[in-house]
């Protein structure tokens, strides 16, 4: 009983962190046209390591993506320089959408093993039954 | 009369050694996306067993075991080594394995409950409660 409770708990942390991922995700596609922005990168950790709960998993500190923002020709925009360029943000759409189906498959996995628990647990109770 | 009470050992240490690798399962799953996990996975319950002998018995195979008691064996789980590709960030789980191996400990598990309800049945029938 006390793994599966284990189980239980192992799987909503899964969840949680996917949660967090796709949340992310979520801010970086609000913000692909905002000027300046930098995409926002949410690592996974095992959380053991920091004395949490055994085998959970848990999103560390939010990092930004370093690469390069694109520069795009507007010479109408407020804020464009000499030859017509502002500052765009460095967000690939395309990127984050692969990235919130990855995150939405690996909740549901979590799911199902959330759910398989709850049966096992719920089998096993039903031996007191009678 | 004793035969009986084994089968229920047997029984509950198959229920249990089910939760385990469903505890497992669950963190291995959380992890599917954590750079550098390795996959966990425990022994096959046959392997807690011994090859031949008149009675079941449960193996001891450290020093704090209780004897009849099949779940603690198994405790340490091993890393699995040729759990499907390791991907680039290091991590080698695989979450169609992981799937498969899911479905079969639910199996296990039914078996377990099925084989104790079955005893408690037979128990009940012998003392005249059916």
């Amino acid at each position: 009983m006390a793994d599966l409770q284990n189980s239980l708990a192992i799987s909503a942390s899964g969840m949680r962190a996917q949660a967090t991922r796709l949340r992310h995700v979520a801010e970086n596609i609000a913000n692909a046209d905002t000027p300046g922005y930098k995409r926002k990168l949410v690592p996974f950790e095992a959380a053991a390591a920091f004395g949490e709960g055994e085998g959970q998993v848990r999103t560390g500190a939010v990092r930004l993506d370093k690469t390069e923002a694109s520069r795009i020709y507007d010479p109408s925009h407020p804020m464009a320089d000499g030859q017509g360029y502002y500052t765009g943000s460095n967000v690939n759409s395309i990127l984050e959408i692969a990235d919130s189906r990855e995150a939405q498959r690996s909740y549901e996995a979590n799911l199902k093993m959330f759910d398989q628990a709850r049966k096992m647990s719920a089998s096993l109770l039903e031996l007191l039954k009678r | 009369m004793y035969e009986n009470l084994s089968l229920f050992k047997t029984a509950s240490a198959l229920a249990r050694h089910s939760a385990m690798r469903q505890a497992l399962i669950a963190e291995n799953i959380a992890n599917a996306d954590t750079p550098g996990y390795a996959a966990k996975d425990l022994p096959e319950f046959k392997s807690t067993m011994p090859v031949a002998g008149l009675g079941i018995q449960m193996v001891t195979t450290a020093p704090g075991h209780m004897t009849g008691v099949a779940g603690q064996a198994s405790v340490q789980a091993a890393t699995q080594l040729n759990a499907g590709d390791e991907s680039p960030n290091g991590n080698t789980v695989s979450v169609e394995t992981e799937m498969v191996k899911s479905s079969e400990v639910r199996q296990q598990h039914q078996l377990a409950l099925a084989v104790y309800r079955g005893g408690m049945d037979l128990l009940r029938t012998a003392l005249g409660r059916r």
